[in-house]
């Protein structure tokens, strides 16, 4: 009796041993969308296929992709952190404002606290999980949407920096230490350490993503967030430190920007925030949740490189991307959907 | 069973004191801050004097600055009562502004220029609510990917180098594209406030008085019962889409008016002043309820803080104090939103 | 036009669902005019019959006739189009309009858009009023009590000339004092030709509302018949439970007499001083009908929900969040497993560990070796039907969905196991194997929960019965071959 009725499941199950995840699949679908793009884009836009230009595609948006990594971990939970933007700008006002030698001068924007780098540097990260942290209480504590509070602490962050900085930059009596970190090319090559961070925070998520149990904790509760309490996970506050890890790559961000620039700009960063959600959104994470790796927004940060460079290619102005971005996340969203449908029936 | 009679009294009693206090605090919000502002200084100007927060110069000049955010605010109320969000009115916004400012260069007279720029309005909310409505992409997200959409379109509409679409040699921006917001109509008064005022007053009624109204707060407040009702939550709140994409047509046409020109960046960050606006008007982040003429008080604070911080502190503190602003907002609408369940 | 004395004629109605027969060949009419019961256990068929009768789900086969036409709705919209109006324990009016916008909402008169104050709304207050003159119609919804907004809900079907008022359980979340109002207004209900069809499962409003009664158990209808001709609450049982076909119960050895849980005046919303013990090796059964506070006592005692009163696991206090709870050896099986219980989009592998993460990982890394291996355990142990730990969980049947969740909290070696509705919605075969399960854990030495609503489940699993009635335990009894099935039915019902 007991053997009928196993036998009775085993028929509804099909044979499906050796199938791809739907996750996987998803990304796999874009890689092969990436492919598609970039063969045309080779076919039709002059000077496109070159070790050069390829190298600038897969390393362009670097700091996108920093701030990706949080938002896509977020978006997984069902949140978004619309603050990141924002957050690069004062985490870099913050840093150069600290830095700056404390010694009177006329120029109110050329006195800072004449603090040590490395002291400046933590400074400014304190910051950014701040700013991660007011998140954080109204999200998770107060349950207001996040699309609202990040909102609000965008402007509060960004507002912070056009405070420190009169609305304008700090770039004078900086110490020649603050330049380097972001203008240190690895020996030999074009690429900046800065992609290198980059990379290796990509592979670091990665295999927290999917190897440990913080990683999977992420996507249960996006999966599920009543049966992940039941389970016994305590869910606001692994939210909470999603929200706190992604100031904190805003903060790396910020740094490494401000560094490259050598100078804490406050309006550095704007429309930042989307464009992490759209790489997210193009390597194929949901906002119904558990779906998404970050893999998979590399894989977009990459479609999106490789759109935006063929269009100016083109002959389109760079007034395009805007809506160039917009269209290609629509498609992509629909296409992701319409392909899913289609594999699930 | 007079003991639960008096509980019940009790319960009564707090409810009515919450609901007191919850229908009245933003127009107490509003006074302080006006309060404020009026002490603030006075040790250098005069009370009521030129310079001071309420000369008759400083309140027409708020007014005129207000008939934007008046013109929209309303429209995004109802659209939030029925539980949807539409974050792009900000670029739907600069976009209008650029096209009415384009359209006015080209010599298109008045009757021309302003029902195209509606109807460009009509294609922001029927764009919207094909996305949400109809292929269901969260609102947040297809919103957020249009506002990025009209942004771009209003960057291509300005040619290469120019940061605007304005009189240029050969191409003078005629005259008459001020008169809309600035000509003094009635008590010093441009038709752009007095036409948000109108657009207010109906939206009221809208709210109060016709399905629309009840069928958003319906749609917000439980949506298998306004669909058991027989009510199309995808037609209704489409419809809502139309209006405040209309109304940002019309918010950017205000706003073009005002600065003779039409600015591709002119209504950023809208949304937020909407959505602050609105949090601070008391409705409730899930919908369901909410006030167009408290959003209006909301829209008013938001004018007189702006403003008024102006006279007081330099213009770089300005994206602080609003974000701050919003941020109390949301505080503040969690302390008084969330109702008790009766007993 | 011609109206027959039947308002509505079921005929060989059937539903099946994916391996189960939910509806099997009912029959029986409801005539005009009349309050019409409708019982059985859980499980006995009727949730389902409702749906098909609302238009929330399709049937397999058979004919329903309404007024003597065909009716087969496909939406609740359509039902209520046809004059069916359902009041569901989930209540559908919208708490922040007024009681009188309540009722007309979407029926209103406009002109241009613009609501109308017409004779249409003062009919639908004066129905409304006639019914319960004390609901002021410019009243917030939200500022009344369930059986206000109940009353809300009858007066809105009656107004739009509803023909059939389906009412699902109405009295399980109302005081006594509104019950008898509920009552008079149902009552007062067929001289407005509404024909009323009522579900509950307290056999005393059956007797005191009802003009006849159907029966249904496992699917099948039993019998239907006028009140008049029913004899006492007794009969009903009888008709209710049949000739039980259950496995009988095994006395098992009696295990070790230590004590390891201790429930002690427990009590919230739902709840009223609920006290037990349980101890090493036993199993408990839970029995009381839909509202009978068996969840909430689950969730209580886990943790998940807020409560007073005193819990001692292994002699000390219980902790009141779940991950502490779960850290402290107790585990839950949620009511609805695909809610509450399961990870749908996720892998089997993905699920099975998820309450004991500490066990497949090292310093925070997952040992995915240990993972699948320990998966293809729980996939072996429980006998899973699954082509391997990768298995979409969504994509199992039920039983093996269940025994999914069971594998998780035996992976987090939980010394006690609270199993709300363990076997809801599963095919028998699973069934037993659940059985099975549930035996050999006890005899491993866990102490078992069981909360459940079907009466040959508890009857054939548990050592000891607690009855629950309206948040309380009503009687206690050792199981055995003494227990008398009508008895429990009678305490579970309200009877005294």
């Amino acid at each position: 009796m007991d053997t009928a009725a196993v036998d009775q499941g085993s028929v509804q199950v099909g044979p499906a041993a050796g199938r791809l995840s739907n996750e996987s699949f998803i990304t796999f679908f874009m890689i092969a969308v990436l492919i598609g793009l970039f063969g045309m884009a080779c076919a039709f836009v002059p000077n496109f296929f070159l070790p050069r230009n390829v190298l600038n595609l897969l390393t362009n948006y670097w700091y996108i992709i920093i701030l990706g990594i949080g938002v896509t971990f977020l978006l997984v939970t069902g949140n978004f952190d619309m603050s990141v933007g924002g957050n690069v700008a004062l985490t870099g006002v913050v840093a150069a404002w600290a830095c700056q030698a404390a010694a009177a001068s006329p120029n109110p924007l050329a006195v800072g606290l004449g603090l040590p780098y490395g002291v400046a540097v933590a400074l400014a990260l304190c910051c950014a999980v701040g700013v991660g942290a007011v998140n954080a209480f109204f999200i998770v504590r107060l349950r207001v949407p996040s699309i609202i509070v990040t909102l609000g602490t965008m402007m509060l962050s960004r507002g912070l920096a056009q405070v420190i900085t009169r609305g304008a930059q700090r770039n004078t009596s900086l110490p020649e230490v603050f330049g380097v970190i972001g203008n240190t090319f690895l020996p030999g090559t074009p690429v900046k350490v800065a992609v290198l961070i980059m990379v290796a925070l990509v592979a670091v998520a990665s295999v927290v993503e999917k190897a440990t149990v913080s990683g999977r904790r992420t996507y249960l509760i996006g999966a599920n967030a009543e049966a992940a309490r039941l389970s016994g996970l305590k869910v606001g506050q692994h939210v909470a430190r999603l929200y706190l890890l992604s100031g904190l790559l805003a903060g790396i961000t910020g740094i490494l920007l401000s560094s490259e620039f050598k100078a804490g700009v406050s309006g550095r960063a704007s429309g930042y925030e989307f464009d992490a959600l759209v790489i997210t959104l193009l390597g194929g994470v949901s906002i119904s949740g558990g779906f998404g790796s970050v893999l998979g927004m590399f894989v977009g940060a990459i479609i999106l490189s490789v759109v935006t460079s063929a269009a100016t290619g083109l002959l389109l102005s760079p007034d395009w991307q805007f809506t160039l971005k917009g269209v290609v996340t629509f498609l992509a969203i629909l296409a992701q959907r319409f392909a899913l449908d289609r594999r699930n029936g | 069973m007079t003991e639960a009679r008096a509980s019940v009294l009790r319960a009564d009693g707090t409810t009515a004191v919450r609901a007191a206090v919850k229908n009245l605090y933003i127009y107490a919000v509003l006074l302080l801050i006006v309060l404020a502002f009026s002490v603030a200084r006075l040790d250098q100007v005069e009370l009521f004097g030129p310079g001071h927060f309420l000369s008759p110069d400083s309140v027409v000049n708020m007014l005129r600055i207000a008939a934007p955010i008046l013109t929209l605010s309303g429209a995004f109320t109802l659209l939030m009562i029925s539980g949807y969000i539409d974050l792009s009115v900000g670029s739907a916004m600069s976009l209008a502004a650029v096209v009415f400012a384009f359209l006015v260069r080209a010599g298109a007279p008045l009757p021309l220029a302003l029902p195209l720029t509606l109807l460009l309005g009509l294609g922001f909310g029927l764009l919207n609510g094909l996305l949400v409505m109809r292929l269901r992409i969260t609102p947040v997200i297809a919103t957020l990917v249009t506002l990025n959409l009209f942004k771009g379109a209003a960057l291509l509409v300005v040619p290469k180098g120019l940061s605007a679409i304005k009189g240029v040699p050969g191409r003078p921006m005629p005259a008459w594209i001020n008169d809309y917001a600035r000509a003094e109509v009635i008590l010093g008064l441009p038709w752009a406030f007095w036409v948000a005022v109108l657009l207010v007053g109906v939206l009221v009624v809208v709210q109060r008085r016709t399905v629309l109204g009840k069928y958003a707060a319906a749609i917000g407040g439980n949506r298998t019962a306004a669909e058991l009702s027989g009510i199309d939550p995808v037609r209704w709140v489409w419809i809502l889409y139309l209006l405040v994409g209309v109304c940002a047509a019309l918010a950017g046409v205000a706003r073009a008016s005002y600065m003779s020109l039409g600015d591709p960046l002119s209504g950023d960050g809208m949304e937020l002043d909407c959505i602050i606006a609105v949090l601070l008007g008391g409705t409730a982040f899930s919908g369901g309820e909410g006030s167009v003429a408290k959003t209006v008080v909301g829209a008013l604070i938001i004018v007189c803080v702006t403003t008024g911080l102006m006279t007081v502190i330099p213009a770089f503190w300005q994206t602080f104090a609003k974000g701050t602003v919003l941020i109390a907002a949301v505080a503040l609408n969690h302390l008084l939103v969330r109702e008790r369940t009766p007993l | 036009m011609d109206r027959p004395d039947n308002v509505l004629e079921i005929r060989g109605l059937v539903k099946d669902y994916a391996s189960v027969r939910a509806v099997n060949e009912v029959s029986f009419d409801v005539r005009r005019n009349t309050v019409h019961c409708l019982v059985g256990e859980n499980g006995a068929g009727k949730s389902t019959l409702i749906k098909i009768l609302t238009g929330a789900v399709g049937r397999s086969g058979g004919r329903i006739l309404l007024n003597g036409r065909e009716y087969a709705p496909r939406s609740p919209r359509e039902a209520r189009q046809r004059g069916i109006s359902t009041l569901f324990q989930e209540l559908n009016v919208v708490d922040q309009l007024t009681v009188a916008e309540n009722l007309s909402l979407g029926r209103e008169d406009t002109t241009l858009g613009f609501l109308r104050r017409t004779d249409k709304v003062q009919r639908m207050v004066g129905v409304m009023n006639s019914l319960e003159p004390s609901i002021d119609p410019r009243q917030r919804v939200s500022t009344l009590s369930v059986a206000q907004k109940q009353i809300v809900e009858i007066a809105k079907a009656v107004a739009a000339e509803s023909e059939i008022l389906i009412m699902d359980e109405p009295t399980a979340a109302i005081s006594e004092g509104e019950i008898a109002r509920l009552f008079a207004i149902v009552k007062r209900l067929r001289e407005r030709n509404v024909t009323v069809i009522y579900i509950s499962h307290r056999l005393d409003e059956i007797f005191e509302l009802g003009d006849a009664v159907t029966v249904m158990r496992d699917g099948r209808h039993v019998a239907t018949r006028p009140l008049a001709e029913v004899k006492d609450r007794a009969e009903l049982i009888r008709m209710m439970l049949g000739k039980a076909v259950f496995e009988g119960y095994q006395a098992r050895p009696a295990g070790s007499r230590e004590v390891v849980l201790q429930v002690k005046g427990l009590s919230n919303r739902k709840l009223q001083d609920v006290s037990f013990e349980v101890r090493r090796g036993e199993i408990v059964g839970f029995y009381g009908l839909v509202g009978a506070g068996k969840t909430e006592l689950a969730r209580a005692i886990y943790g998940a929900d807020p409560h007073r009163g005193e819990v001692l696991f292994q002699g000390v206090p219980l902790p009141r969040r779940p991950d502490q709870v779960i850290e402290a050896g107790i585990a839950l099986v949620p009511e609805e497993r695909r809610s509450q219980g399961l990870f749908t989009i996720l892998t089997v592998r993905g699920n099975v560990p998820v309450m004991n993460m500490a066990r497949i990982s090292r310093h925070g890394f997952i040992r995915a070796g240990e993972e699948r291996r320990a998966t293809r355990e729980a996939i072996r142990r429980l006998r899973i039907a699954c082509s391997g730990p990768e298995k979409e969980a969504a994509k199992l049947s039920g039983g093996n969905q269940q025994k999914v969740v069971f594998a998780k909290c035996l992976f987090a070696d939980a010394q006690l196991l609270l199993l709300d509705e363990p076997t809801r919605g599963i095919d028998v075969g699973a069934k037993s194997e659940i059985y099975a399960i549930i035996r050999r854990l006890a005899e491993e030495g866990k102490s078992i929960l069981v909360f459940s609503s079907e009466l040959p489940e508890i009857l054939s699993l548990c050592d000891r019965i607690h009855l629950l009635y309206d948040g309380a335990i009503k009687g206690t009894l050792e199981n055995g071959a003494g227990v008398d099935s009508q008895e429990v039915m009678h305490v579970v019902t309200g009877g005294r």
